[in-house]
């Protein structure tokens, strides 16, 4: 593996960790509208619960983007903890 | 991938204190992308036509009254033409799935990235947004001068109207993407008379700028930050994958000379190094330093450099579609296990598909039992069930069932008519009671199967396995 493989080696540009961020939650969000909605109908879970005011359209959009914050959520946490831990304890040495 | 692919994207700096900082931040470069003639653009531009034929026009075809193919999110209902998918089948969209992907491993271990260069989305849809910018601001020359200019009312009308006609064809784009979940003919209508629903709008806006934003501005991004296929599909290729590659044996040492000069006297290979193979590549790369992650198979290097090499008077064929294996100068074995093993799933999975669509039962039937009591008994002394049945007509036709129920003996069953019609593409709820004597029930929880027969087509049949509960038996 070359060394700009290994995670932390080399920077990335700036665009590619927006994508590494929001991509992968909208390719999971993705599969997990498909897969849950094939399940379950999320107007009858409406019904369930005494909620109404949405159709499924809507319902499969707020789905969607549920997952896909959920998701991104993820990613974040995983670029966040992807920081070598040398630079945590960097930072109060660049104060001083 | 080694170190030196990746080479065009970060450029060396001197500091490498400001490196980092540097490549971070670093402003991509935008590509200009010459226009290029030949075979192998006649095949990308018909593969576009096609391609974008079948988007554009798909949601139009009508079929038996309805629209031909039409993923009805709303009614939970797929068509397919003659056929209707329900959320039950979902089955089928994962083999199908499953069947793209081997599809693509097959075809990229045979001839490399024939999918970025020819079919992808991005290729397809950014390859019309370059034509349109093209047609407005001119080919690469002029586009590099227009951008050098201040903003003069050329400038802005050639800019704007690029802008304007991008933005219709990524609204149209979404229009039609829209189209396939929901009936295109009463979209059109809704349109044009603003009363589209709130999602119906979001969503076309939503798939619209996507398209914009992709084809208009990310373009090449796309395939190196964001697609998992160009990251993995090296996995697939070998010494014998057809890839394009320039031929350094017969090139280098390039350099540039007068036409009708003799390379040999000068010392030089074929490449006379006029970078119109760096100038076409709609990735920005150069062919020359070898096989690249950021290269999806276009081809417009070879369609080129087949231009340059026939001005000069050279053989085509600097730059070609060829495999390691020839470059090395050893044969080429088409036939390999690894092709073989994937031909043979594609095949397995696929005829699978076909032949369980083909006996797919259009029917299905749920039971639920009732959950307020377990049993009860009945003034005779029988021992009642009571269930919930779901009848899943999922033809297009209605149809007449009849119900039996066997696996005890002298088992009754109760409120239920002796024919049951369900229309078409409906759910029947069919609440119904089972009755036995409980001398016949050895066990408290017994088997009980349900039949459910279509009258008119005696190939329409659900067997379902349901419990029958009493008190044990004595």
């Amino acid at each position: 593996m070359a060394p700009q493989d290994s995670p932390g080696a080399a920077p990335i540009p700036r665009i590619q960790m927006f994508i590494a961020l929001l991509w992968p939650g909208f390719l999971v969000a993705g599969v997990a509208t498909v897969l849950v909605f094939t399940l379950i109908d999320p107007v009858e879970v409406m019904e369930c619960m005494g909620w109404s005011g949405l159709d499924r359209l809507g319902l499969y959009s707020l789905g969607f983007f549920f997952f896909w914050v959920l998701s991104s959520g993820s990613s974040a946490a995983t670029c966040y903890f992807q920081k070598p831990c040398a630079t945590v304890n960097r930072k109060p040495a660049a104060r001083s | 991938m080694s170190s030196k692919d990746s080479r065009s994207h970060i450029k060396a700096v001197d500091d490498p204190s400001d490196a980092a900082a540097q490549v971070f931040y670093q402003k991509r470069e935008k590509i200009y992308v010459r226009e290029v003639h030949g075979l192998f653009a006649l095949l990308r531009v018909s593969a576009v036509v096609v391609l974008l034929g079948l988007y554009y026009g798909l949601p139009w075809l009508q079929w038996d009254g309805r629209q031909a193919l039409l993923f009805d999110l709303p009614a939970r209902k797929f068509y397919i033409f003659d056929l209707v998918l329900w959320p039950q089948d979902f089955f089928y969209l994962a083999v199908l799935l499953i069947v793209a992907a081997l599809s693509l491993f097959f075809f990229t271990a045979l001839a490399g990235r024939l999918w970025c260069g020819y079919a992808c989305p991005q290729t397809v849809w950014t390859e019309i947004f370059m034509w349109i910018e093209r047609k407005i601001e001119g080919d690469r020359p002029k586009q590099m001068k227009l951008d050098k200019l201040p903003w003069n009312r050329e400038k802005i009308l050639k800019k704007g109207g690029k802008h304007f006609a991008w933005l219709a064809l990524a609204g149209w784009t979404g229009f039609t993407f829209v189209g396939y979940f929901t009936p295109i003919l009463e979209l059109g209508d809704r349109l044009l008379a603003f009363q589209l629903g709130p999602w119906e709008t979001f969503w076309i806006i939503f798939y619209g700028f996507a398209t914009y934003g992709n084809a208009g501005w990310m373009r090449e991004q796309v395939c190196l930050y964001m697609c998992p296929y160009a990251r993995f599909q090296s996995a697939m290729f070998d010494d014998n994958t057809l890839v394009i590659s320039y031929d350094e044996k017969r090139g280098e040492p390039r350099g540039s000379r007068k036409k009708g000069a003799d390379p040999d006297a000068l010392g030089l290979g074929d490449c006379i190094d006029c970078t119109m193979c760096v100038q076409v590549c709609p990735t920005g790369i150069d062919i020359r330093e070898g096989l690249q992650y950021e290269c999806i198979g276009c081809a417009a290097c070879i369609d080129v450099c087949d231009d340059v090499m026939d001005r000069m008077g050279y053989p085509k064929g600097l730059i070609r579609y060829t495999t390691e294996n020839a470059l090395q100068g050893e044969s080429t074995r088409v036939l390999r296990p690894r092709v073989l093993i994937y031909a043979a799933l594609l095949l397995v999975i696929s005829a699978a598909l076909v032949y369980s669509i083909s006996q797919r039962t259009p029917l299905e039937l749920d039971i639920i039992r009732d959950r307020t009591g377990l049993y009860r008994e009945t003034p005779q002394g029988l021992v009642e069930n009571v269930y919930t049945l779901k009848i899943v007509n999922m033809d297009e036709e209605a149809h007449v069932y009849r119900l039996s129920v066997e696996g005890l003996e002298g088992l009754e069953v109760n409120n239920v008519a002796r024919d049951i019609r369900v229309p078409g593409g409906e759910v029947y709820t069919l609440p119904m009671s089972l009755a036995v004597d409980p001398v016949v029930l050895d066990q408290a929880s017994n088997t009980v199967y349900f039949t459910l027969q279509a009258l008119d087509d005696p190939s329409i049949v659900v067997v379902q396995k349901g419990r029958f509960v009493g008190p044990v038996g004595p």
